[in-house]
C-alpha cells in the first residue's frame, strides 16, 4: 500500500480523539543546531478543518488494526473499516515533511492494540526515539499511552514525549464492561499513576531528564452512554486533583459506520460538549467546584451557560461593586473573564470604574449588566427574579440547516 | 499645522516625537503622513532643529508598548501613538491602559499585531526547492537574488501589519540551521543558516521564487486534511473565526474547503468517515 493511501486511512482513524494541542511544552530552539523543531510553550494551530477544529500537531494511528472490540470506537475489530499499518519510519518522513512545511508543531501518535499492549507501546516509543535521538527533532511529541503496557515502557515513553495520555473514554465501570470489555478503570488509573508518579520524581531536579513536560491529559466520550454530566464533571475535578491532569477533552460521540446498536446514531451533541468544556474551564481557571456547578445527578443547561447558571442561582452575591468587590468575585460576574478582571483592577487604582469602561473592555454587557454596580450605574434588573433574567439572557436555538440530517 | 513623515520606521519616529515633545507641541498641532500627502498641509510655524526645555519622562514599558503598537498599519499610524505619549509624559498614565478611550484604540492594535505575528507562525507554508546537483547553477542562481546561499525552503505570506521583521525570528529556532526566504508584497527576510536578512523591499527576485515555487510533493498534506476533518461536525462559523478567509487564498488546502463544507452538508452520510474511506473495502478482525 502507498503512503498516501495509508495516510488516509490512518488520519481517518484518528479523528475522533479531541486532543491536538501543542502548547505547555518547554522552551526549545534549534537555533545554531543540527537537526529542526522548537517549541515556545505557545501552541500553534496551523490550520483549521471545517468542522472548527484546530490542525496543531499530525494526529494519527501507527495502526487502526485492533484486538480490542469497544463499542464505540471506528476501529474495534468488529468493525468492516479499511486497516493499514505505518513502520515506524513513515510515521517519522512524514511528521518531518509535515513540520518543514510549517503545516504541524509536531506529532500525536496514537495506535489500535496489536499483539499485545506492550508490543503497541514498544512501536509508539520506538517513534518517538527515533524522532528525538536520529533526527534531533525538537518540536512537540504527544503519544497516547496503552494503559495494559508495562510501566517501564510508559516511563520509557515520558523521557520522550511532551506530553502523555490515558484515554478514560468512560467514566464509569459500569460504561466500561458494557462498551468496552477489553478495559478496565484499574489499569488506566494506575497508567496515570505511573505518569504522575515519573512527573513528581524529577519535579525540583533541574538536571534530571525531563519527563512530560507538557503534562498529562485524557479524554470523555460524551454521549455514547448515559452518562450525565454531574458524573462527567466530578470525574474530571478528581482526575485534576488525583494525577494533576494538564487537560481533561471531552468528545461528543460521532456516530461511526456500521454502528452497533449499543452505541447511538445521532447527531455528535456538540452543544452539551460545548457546556462541558465551559464548566471544566471553570474548574481549572476559576476556582469553582464541580459541586457548585452541578450539586446532584443531572446535566449541565444547554440553554445557559455554566457561570451564568451559577450566578442566577446566587443573586444574594450579586450586584457586585466593580470599585471595591474582591478580584476573584469580579471573575464570578457573568460576561467579565479573568483578563477583564486583570484590567478593572489595574482602571480601579487609577480612578474610579464608571459603566462605559465595560464597553471598551469588551465585556459581554448584556450577561454582565444585572450583576455589577459601577459608578454611574446601579441596574434596575437587580430585582427582577432570576426565572425573568434566564428567560432574557438564555441562547435562543440556531435555525436548524434541514438538509443537514434531513 | 506640522506634518511629518519617518518612513514607517519606528526610529524616526521616536526621534520626532522625542523633539515635538520638548517643545510642547499639542498632538492636535502635529499629524504624519506620507510624503505626497504632505503639501496638503502647510505650517506657517518655525521651530528650531534643536531639542526643546521640555524634559519628558516615560515609564520604559510604554517605550515597548509604543514599538509594538507602531507595527500595525492604518489610519493615524502615527498621531495616536504621539497622543499617548504626550498624555503620559504629562503625568496622565490611564493612557496606557485598556479601560481608557485612547488606551483602548492602543491596546486594539497591539493585539492585532500580536494576532498578525502568531498568523505568520501558524499559516505561513513553506515549500522546499528542488536540489540541483551543479555547483555552478548554485551561484548563478544566488546571484539573480543577490544573497550569498539559496534557500532551501521559501514562502510567500501577506500579512496586514508590518510584523515580518520581528516576528520571523521564531522560524529561526524552528528551522536550525536550513536556509529559508520569506516574501511578501511589502518585505522580504533571508536566513542564510546564521542571520536573518531583512528587506524593507523585497526584492522582485525574490517574490517570483516564493510564488511560483513548484511543490510535487504536496499531495500527502492535502489528504491528510481532508481525512482529519469530520464531516459530522461541520461547524465552518467556527473555522471562518479562527482561519480568517484571507488567508485561504495562500494555504494549500485552501481550495478543498468549500467543496469539504458542501460535501459534508449535502451528502447522505450522518457519521464521520470520509467517503474516499467509506467506498474501500474493510476487513474485520477475527481473533
Amino acid at each position: 500500500m502507498q503512503l498516501i493511501d495509508k495516510l488516509s486511512i490512518l488520519a481517518d482513524a484518528a479523528k475522533y480523539d479531541a486532543s491536538c494541542a501543542s502548547s505547555a511544552a518547554p522552551k526549545r530552539s534549534s537555533e545554531g543546531k543540527s537537526g529542526i523543531g522548537s517549541s515556545t510553550g505557545m501552541g500553534i494551530c496551523h490550520s483549521y478543518t471545517p468542522d472548527g477544529r484546530c490542525v496543531s500537531l499530525l494526529k494519527i494511528l501507527l495502526t487502526n488494526f485492533c484486538l480490542y472490540d469497544c463499542q464505540y470506537c471506528v476501529n474495534r475489530r468488529s468493525s468492516d473499516v479499511p486497516r493499514a499499518r505505518f513502520t515506524p519510519e513513515e510515521v517519522v518522513t512524514l511528521t518531518l515533511d509535515f513540520y518543514r512545511r510549517n503545516c504541524v508543531s509536531g506529532l500525536f501518535l496514537s495506535s489500535g492494540i496489536i499483539r499485545s499492549a506492550d508490543y503497541t507501546m514498544e512501536q509508539l516509543v520506538r517513534v518517538a526515539k527515533l524522532l528525538r535521538e536520529e533526527h534531533e527533532f525538537r518540536g512537540y511529541i504527544h503519544l497516547k499511552t496503552i494503559p495494559e503496557a508495562d510501566p517501564a515502557l510508559i516511563e520509557e515513553a515520558g523521557r520522550y514525549a511532551d506530553r502523555l495520555s490515558v484515554n478514560i473514554e468512560l467514566p464509569t465501570q459500569l460504561g466500561l464492561q458494557t462498551l468496552a470489555p477489553e478495559k478496565e478503570m484499574g489499569s488506566i488509573k494506575q497508567a496515570m499513576q505511573t505518569i504522575y508518579t515519573g512527573q513528581q520524581t524529577v519535579l525540583n531536579e533541574p538536571r534530571a531528564p525531563r519527563f512530560t513536560p507538557a503534562g498529562q491529559s485524557t479524554q470523555m466520550i460524551v454521549g455514547a452512554d448515559d452518562t450525565d454530566d454531574s458524573t462527567l464533571l466530578h470525574t474530571a475535578e478528581s482526575l485534576y486533583g488525583d494525577f494533576r491532569l494538564k487537560r481533561v477533552y471531552y468528545s461528543a460521540f460521532s456516530p461511526i459506520p456500521n454502528s452497533p446498536k449499543s452505541v447511538p446514531l445521532a447527531a455528535p451533541p456538540l452543544m452539551r460538549e460545548h457546556r462541558l468544556y465551559q464548566a471544566d474551564f471553570l474548574l481549572r481557571g476559576y476556582g469553582y467546584r464541580a459541586n457548585e456547578l452541578l450539586d446532584g445527578p443531572g446535566h449541565l443547561a444547554l440553554d445557559i451557560d455554566p457561570k451564568l447558571a451559577w450566578a442566577l442561582e446566587h443573586r444574594d452575591v450579586f450586584p457586585l461593586d466593580l470599585n471595591c468587590a474582591e478580584p476573584a468575585m469580579i471573575a464570578r460576574i457573568p460576561g467579565i473573564g479573568i483578563r477583564t478582571t486583570k484590567r478593572l483592577v489595574e482602571l480601579r487604582r487609577q480612578r474610579r470604574i464608571r459603566y462605559e469602561d465595560l464597553t471598551r473592555l469588551r465585556c459581554v454587557l448584556a450577561k454582565a449588566r444585572p450583576f455589577i454596580i459601577t459608578s454611574d450605574y446601579h441596574p434596575r434588573q437587580a430585582e427582577s427574579s432570576s426565572v425573568m433574567l434566564r428567560e432574557q439572557l438564555r441562547d435562543r436555538p440556531q435555525p436548524q440547516q434541514m438538509a443537514l440530517w434531513g | 499645522m506640522i506634518v511629518l513623515d519617518c518612513g514607517d520606521l519606528f526610529d524616526t519616529w521616536r526621534q520626532q516625537a522625542r523633539w515635538l515633545l520638548s517643545h510642547q507641541i499639542n498632538p492636535d498641532q502635529v499629524s504624519w503622513s506620507v510624503p505626497e500627502d504632505a503639501d496638503l498641509f502647510t505650517s506657517d510655524d518655525h521651530y528650531p532643529e534643536q531639542l526643546g526645555p521640555f524634559q519628558a519622562r516615560v515609564p520604559l514599558e510604554l517605550v515597548e508598548l509604543l514599538q509594538n503598537a507602531a507595527q500595525y498599519c492604518g489610519e493615524q499610524r502615527w498621531s495616536l501613538l504621539y497622543e499617548v505619549l504626550w498624555r503620559v509624559s504629562h503625568g496622565d498614565r490611564t493612557a496606557m491602559l485598556a479601560g481608557d478611550k485612547l488606551g483602548s484604540e492602543l491596546h486594539r492594535r497591539l493585539k492585532q499585531v500580536s494576532r498578525e505575528a502568531h498568523h505568520l507562525h501558524a499559516f505561513l507554508r513553506f515549500i522546499a526547492l528542488p536540489v540541483s546537483p551543479n555547483p555552478k547553477d548554485l551561484a548563478v542562481k544566488a546571484a539573480l537574488l543577490e544573497t550569498q546561499s539559496l534557500p532551501e525552503y521559501v514562502a510567500w505570506h501577506e500579512p496586514a501589519h508590518d510584523i515580518l521583521r520581528s516576528a520571523s525570528e521564531h522560524f529561526v529556532g524552528r528551522l536550525g540551521r536550513h536556509r529559508w526566504m520569506i516574501a511578501t508584497p511589502k518585505d522580504g527576510v533571508f536566513y542564510d543558516g546564521q542571520q536573518l536578512i531583512h528587506k524593507r523591499q523585497c526584492p522582485d527576485a525574490w517574490q517570483a521564487l516564493a510564488r511560483n515555487a513548484d511543490d510535487p510533493h504536496g499531495e500527502l498534506w492535502l489528504t491528510y486534511y481532508s481525512h482529519i476533518f469530520n464531516p459530522a461536525r461541520l461547524n465552518p462559523r467556527v473555522m471562518q473565526g479562527h482561519l480568517p478567509a484571507r488567508f485561504w487564498k495562500n494555504l494549500p488546502e485552501g481550495p478543498l474547503i468549500p467543496a469539504l463544507i458542501s460535501e459534508a452538508r449535502t451528502g447522505k452520510q450522518r457519521d464521520g468517515q470520509a467517503r474516499k474511506i467509506a467506498e474501500r473495502k474493510g476487513k474485520v478482525i477475527r481473533g
